[in-house]
């Protein structure tokens, strides 16, 4: 399945008409600010405003099905810790048997797993409304050199072919009676009959595909043309800045007393 | 060899700079996909044949034992925002991480580590204090001190923290708990990887170890 | 058309791949003229695609190694110009279909545009090219279809519209259909016939001697990295140190053990017309 790594979903959001670089100077301000604010409600607020940007975007049902199953373990694993054992834990809420709870700790966890969705939703926001193919288009036009663009396009259609590839040789090694089922060891000795064979395919192919694109021009110095343009306005001009400069601005509130 | 050896003695303050120089050439560019989709394969196996490991940087370190530090780098790096923005938005943070292990193992690759044992320790060594002294700050800003491995936090970071010792301290052996098994097996399939590449192949790479500059090697005879 | 100048001259030239013990190819002294369609065929590790890497300057910009002599392709000497300058004029078509995409886009079309956008062809120009190219080899229904989805043939068509977009003088195939089905191969013959009529200067290693013999005006004939006959394909197979080393068409074997008067036919037209008139 080529190209099936993507998150993106097709739609005519708002969100999914934006320059990439609007929404990804979003993306990393707010993940910023998620950061620098000083208590829970300010990150609240935050995740608030994230969420309802994924339910005008129009996927916020896709977004739940793939950022729940991120967040509910290491929130989860973050309250069982933290609430046992923080250094500030006083105050005790409640005790199964010998392992007590604190609220302190409780607290903590509680904010350290609000920045982390709002980490993942601002991500989320992101990839559900921009195509990939889109984003390195957009950094070449801001000048990324043609050669990383290439990288970055290069990789997200490798990917899911390599793993497709992963698959197929699992299958014949196990048709051969590898054994990828039962303890520890055996499985872990499977490893590398498995790793080996795609890694030298893999490889092997990289001499003939850069023979080919030099064959091509790959990687002369000639001025870049768009390949197609994006629409940008005045208004999301304004919002890459405002939303860029936010962030130092929370940083000097932050040290003139923010709490 | 006898051109590295002499390199050695030049001394490490700049000498280790000669690894940057490396040519960062169509092939090379074109490799770094490569290591990228190796560095995801590696981890979708492991899940797959549920070994309690990450091995998402394999490719990585073979990335940079071939061709050097910008490869591993460049590497480890993509691979990582590649995840962030699809399956793990939470490893975006890490990427510089990755970033570090990639030019690691392209410091090593240059001194050519992989092919001696002593150096094989070294750089497995090195990989790991790279890892975990980069990632405990990172621990310490985005959990708290946890590494967000269940097994670390629950059976090193917990049980320490609550005796008392410094969090960093506990944030520092928790991540390592997890980076020194992890760290090893990398390195391990990465070496045998890199010593199961056809001959034909490895010679092309000797073409472009070369690094810019350098007068192409006197004929054999 | 009738003046014609060189498109591609070797001069004694040698050539040993990096940490290669032995020269590839040796003492190759060869000179095609602009719009000759040349076929070079040999048995393995005879040096044919060694030529081809030779004449795109692969050899030795890619693959380091060590070059005697002068390799001179429109004009400019190898060793001065750089593959990727070189691909403004000259393209070279490998035989695996799967490696020669660009492995970046995802469509079709796109795909074609790869070459023109790396030498930064302006964007109208772009579309009118991918459009001509994909036309040429038969592959514009795919346009909008995801370059691996596509079969090896009519990859290998892709891989070649790629190359025609970048409206090569020279074109260089190093057996470019042998790992199509017959249909695929008989797709890609037919595109370069046509390029031969425009007045693309061909040179196209291929193992198979009927084909060979059907298509190329002018056939070199190797063998341990040395040209052992240049010339047109019946004169050259009827020599017996090339059917020894090289082989042997079928209709000239036909001709050979039926014992025929020489010179044996190559092409099948002129085997029934050489076996009609022994049976008269």
């Amino acid at each position: 399945m080529a190209g099936g790594l993507s998150l993106y979903a097709e739609g005519t959001s708002l969100l999914h008409r934006a320059h990439p670089l609007t929404k990804g100077v979003l993306t990393l301000s707010a993940i910023a600010l998620a950061f620098i604010a000083p208590s829970l409600w300010w990150v609240v607020g935050i995740l608030v405003v994230l969420l309802a940007l994924v339910t005008a975007a129009g996927v916020l049902r896709r977004f739940f099905a793939v950022a729940l199953a991120i967040l509910l373990p290491i929130t989860l694993l973050l309250l069982a810790v933290q609430g046992f054992a923080n250094p500030l834990n006083r105050t005790v809420v409640f005790a199964l048997g010998p392992i007590v709870y604190y609220r302190e700790g409780l607290a903590f966890a509680a904010l350290a797993a609000l920045r982390i969705a709002c980490l993942v939703s601002a991500t989320f926001l992101f990839s559900f409304t921009t195509r990939p193919a889109d984003i390195a288009e957009a950094l070449m036009q801001r000048g990324l050199s043609p050669r990383m663009g290439y990288v970055v396009q290069s990789a997200l259609q490798i990917i899911p072919q390599t793993l497709e590839m992963a698959g197929r040789i699992q299958d014949a090694q196990r048709a051969r009676g590898l054994e990828t089922q039962g303890s520890l060891p055996r499985r872990a000795r499977a490893y590398l009959p498995l790793m080996l064979p795609l890694v030298l395919s893999s490889l092997v192919a990289t001499q003939e595909r850069a023979m080919a694109l030099e064959v091509r021009g790959f990687g002369l110095k000639v001025k870049r043309i768009a390949r197609y343009e994006f629409f940008d306005s005045t208004l999301q001009r304004a919002l890459r800045w405002a939303l860029a400069l936010a962030v130092p601005g929370a940083i000097v509130a932050r040290v003139a007393g923010w709490r | 060899m006898t051109a590295s050896s002499t390199k050695d003695q030049e001394g490490m303050t700049l000498g280790v700079l000669n690894a940057f120089r490396f040519r960062l050439n169509t092939l090379a560019i074109v490799l770094i996909p490569v290591c990228i989709a190796i560095d995801w394969a590696g981890h979708a196996l492991a899940s797959t044949l549920k070994l309690p490991l990450f091995l998402d940087s394999i490719g990585t370190v073979l990335g940079g034992l071939l061709a050097g530090p910008w490869v591993g780098g460049l590497a480890g790096l993509i691979t990582n925002f590649i995840s962030s923005g699809t399956v793990d938005p939470i490893a975006a943070p890490y990427s510089i991480i990755s970033l570090a292990i990639g030019i690691a193992a392209g410091i090593g690759g240059y001194y050519g580590w992989h092919k001696t044992w002593p150096g094989r320790i070294a750089l497995y060594i090195l990989i790991v204090l790279v890892a975990s002294i980069g990632s405990t700050p990172l621990n310490v800003n985005l959990y708290g001190g946890q590494s967000g491995v269940a097994f670390g936090d629950t059976v090193v970071y917990a049980p320490l923290v609550k005796a008392g010792w410094p969090t960093w301290l506990a944030a520092y052996l928790d991540e390592l708990s997890g980076d020194l098994p992890d760290k090893l097996i990398t390195v391990v399939v990465a070496v045998l990887i890199y010593f199961g590449l056809p001959n034909r192949y490895r010679a092309l790479f000797s073409v472009w170890r070369r690094p810019s500059g350098e007068p192409e090697p006197a004929p054999a005879s | 058309m009738e003046v014609t100048r060189p498109a591609l001259v070797f001069d004694r030239v040698g050539y040993a791949y990096e940490e290669a013990p032995r020269e590839a190819v040796s003492d190759i002294s060869l000179t095609i003229a602009e719009g000759e369609w040349v076929g070079v065929t040999g048995p393995t590790n005879a040096g044919k695609s060694t030529l081809c890497l030779l004449a795109m300057g692969l050899a030795p910009h890619f693959f380091g190694g060590r070059l005697k002599g002068g390799v001179t392709v429109l004009g400019k000497d190898s060793r001065q110009v750089s593959v990727i300058e070189r691909s403004a004029e000259v393209g070279l078509l490998f035989q695996n279909p799967f490696t020669q995409v660009s492995g970046a886009r995802e469509r079709v079309d796109d795909e074609v545009a790869f070459g023109p956008e790396c030498h930064g062809v302006a964007r109208p120009e772009v579309e009118a090219r991918v459009a001509e190219a994909m036309e040429r080899v038969g592959i514009a229904h795919l346009a909008a279809r995801h370059p691996m989805d596509l079969s090896g043939g009519q990859l290998q068509r892709l891989a070649l519209a790629g190359l025609l977009a970048m409206r090569p003088a020279v074109l260089l195939l190093d057996e470019p259909t042998s790992q199509l089905d017959p249909a695929g191969a008989a797709a890609i013959f037919d595109v370069l016939a046509g390029l031969h009529q425009r007045g693309t200067t061909i040179l196209m290693v291929e193992h198979r001697l009927e084909r060979l013999c059907e298509l190329c005006p002018r056939v070199v004939a190797m063998a341990a990295g040395r040209v052992i006959a240049d010339g047109p394909p019946d004169e050259v197979f009827n020599r017996e140190a090339v059917q020894e080393r090289v082989g042997i068409p079928v209709f000239t074997r036909l001709a050979r053990d039926g014992a025929l008067p020489r010179p044996w036919p190559v092409r099948v037209g002129d085997a029934a017309t050489a076996f009609a008139k022994s049976i008269a």
